[in-house]
């Protein structure tokens, strides 16, 4: 019925000429309420159905009409004093009251439908919702699902690392980092390192992009082959990183690096 | 009913009813109702049938064309020209012209009647754009000559969709049904219809 902003000329034609079902009625009722450009052109319908009206061949009032009339206003006219004696307080309220008795229940009939419409309208928009909703969550369970698989292939003790590098080249130490700060979630994966003293460790640093001072981001060995990984350490979330570097520490870890840094390694751009 | 002497537009010139009453210009024709609903505002009963003079057969025609009786268009006439006696301030100027606005209402009503419903809109509700004012022309009958040559002009079938939906009350599906047309063919035809009757008027 709406183009998402305004109701159709088609269906603001018919609903001038009550044509439209109440459900629709009082959709556009609604709208018409809250938009001046609609009203604007639901003017120009009622001007267009005047111009119809007028097509009619003219008609005379029928014999007595007139007459007829005018006694119905002057019998109003009479009635009045009658309710409103000058010295005297009424007990109770004067013809308010039928008035008010009669259009009362309309009026709260018209409070209930358009009470309805707003509540329907809600139901159909938090449906949209929902289903906005039940869409994402599937994409999100879809790709935990895929990150969980990557996650077990990274991290299976049983998973073979192969290197492949030129012949009898001997392999140089190396690692890749993948870090989401906006989520303070890191992975590193090395291979090649070498064999450390059973004193020894190899620390992985986060360098903040700040100029703060790095932060400790896991501690590691290698196994047999070299290879070693971090996996979602417990660091800060939102620090951007400037760089990462990974260096040897006595057992247990250090507040700060010590230097030599074995590898390191810039950030590129955050693509967040 | 006897002559008011305060009244501020002659006797000559109250009635819309008479064909031979010589035209005026649109805005004084405004004015002179504005004066006469004032008046209305504070219970003037000649100035309330002066209105009536003046618009009552209209209505009564529009009714009586959409009910084919003359009992139940009388009804509706007086239905409406009592409402606004008894509560003037359902028309005011921002409405457009109190006649074109009369022949709205009257039509909504009559089909609100031929349906045997309860006025399903408000008065309130009908308002017109600013530009429209019947009773100039209408006075001189060029404007019914008008509509009517344009009316006539347009293709059947859109003259039919406009007369189904216009003077019978039918619901877009229920002109569909009768027919065999697509609802969004029905709707197209009508709005193509009226905007024929509007492209005539503004040009």
């Amino acid at each position: 019925m709406t183009d998402d902003r305004h109701i159709s000329p088609e269906d603001l034609t018919l609903y001038a000429m009550q044509a439209l079902t109440q459900e629709e009625s009082a959709e556009v009722r609604l709208h018409l309420a809250e938009c001046p450009q609609c009203r604007e052109e639901f003017a120009e319908i009622h001007s267009d159905l005047s111009f119809v009206a007028m097509s009619v061949e003219q008609q005379p009032l029928p014999q007595g009409a007139r007459q007829r009339f005018i006694n119905r206003i002057a019998a109003t006219a009479q009635e009045a004093p009658k309710t409103e004696p000058a010295d005297v307080i009424p007990m109770t309220p004067r013809r308010a009251i039928p008035r008010k008795a009669v259009w009362l229940p309309w009026v709260a009939v018209a409070a209930l439908v358009i009470i309805s419409v707003a509540l329907a309208l809600q139901v159909r928009f938090l449906n949209q919702e929902l289903e906005i909703e039940t869409t994402m969550i599937g994409a999100r369970n879809a790709e935990t699902l895929k990150a969980r698989k990557l996650l077990d292939v990274l991290t299976a003790p049983t998973a073979q690392h192969v290197v492949l590098t030129a012949g009898k080249t001997p392999p140089a130490p190396s690692a890749r980092a993948v870090y989401l700060a906006s989520r303070g979630a890191l992975i590193l994966q090395a291979n090649d390192l070498r064999a450390l003293p059973a004193d020894k460790t190899y620390e992985l640093w986060i360098i903040p992009a700040n100029g703060s001072a790095p932060i400790p981001a896991g501690l590691f060995r290698p196994d047999a082959s070299g290879s070693a990984s971090v996996v979602l350490p417990a660091i800060p979330q939102g620090v951007e990183a400037k760089a990462f570097g990974i260096t040897v520490e006595n057992v247990g870890g250090s507040n700060t690096p010590t230097a030599p840094i074995l590898l390191s390694g810039a950030a590129a751009t955050s693509g967040e | 009913m006897t002559e008011n002497p305060d009244n501020p537009i002659k006797a000559s010139e109250r009635s819309l009813n008479n064909p031979s009453v010589a035209p005026g210009p649109a805005r004084m024709r405004s004015a002179e109702d504005e004066a006469l609903l004032e008046r209305v505002r504070a219970k003037d009963q000649n100035s309330m049938t002066d209105l009536f003079d003046r618009y009552g057969s209209m209505v009564y025609s529009v009714a009586l064309r959409i009910l084919k009786d003359p009992g139940n268009a009388e009804d509706v006439m007086q239905d409406i020209f009592f409402q606004l006696w008894e509560n003037p301030a359902v028309f005011n100027s921002s409405r457009g012209s109190l006649g074109a606005w009369l022949l709205v209402v009257a039509r909504n009503r009559a089909i609100d009647s031929l349906r045997r419903r309860k006025p399903s809109d408000s008065v309130e509700d009908v308002v017109l754009a600013a530009k429209t004012n019947l009773a100039s022309e209408a006075e001189s009958h060029s404007m019914m000559d008008k509509v009517r040559v344009v009316l006539n002009g347009l293709p059947s079938e859109q003259q039919k969709s406009l007369e189904l939906a216009y003077f019978e009350g039918l619901s877009h599906s229920e002109i569909a049904a009768q027919t065999g047309d697509p609802l969004g063919t029905v709707k197209t035809r009508i709005r193509s219809a009226l905007m024929s009757v509007r492209k005539a008027f503004n040009a």
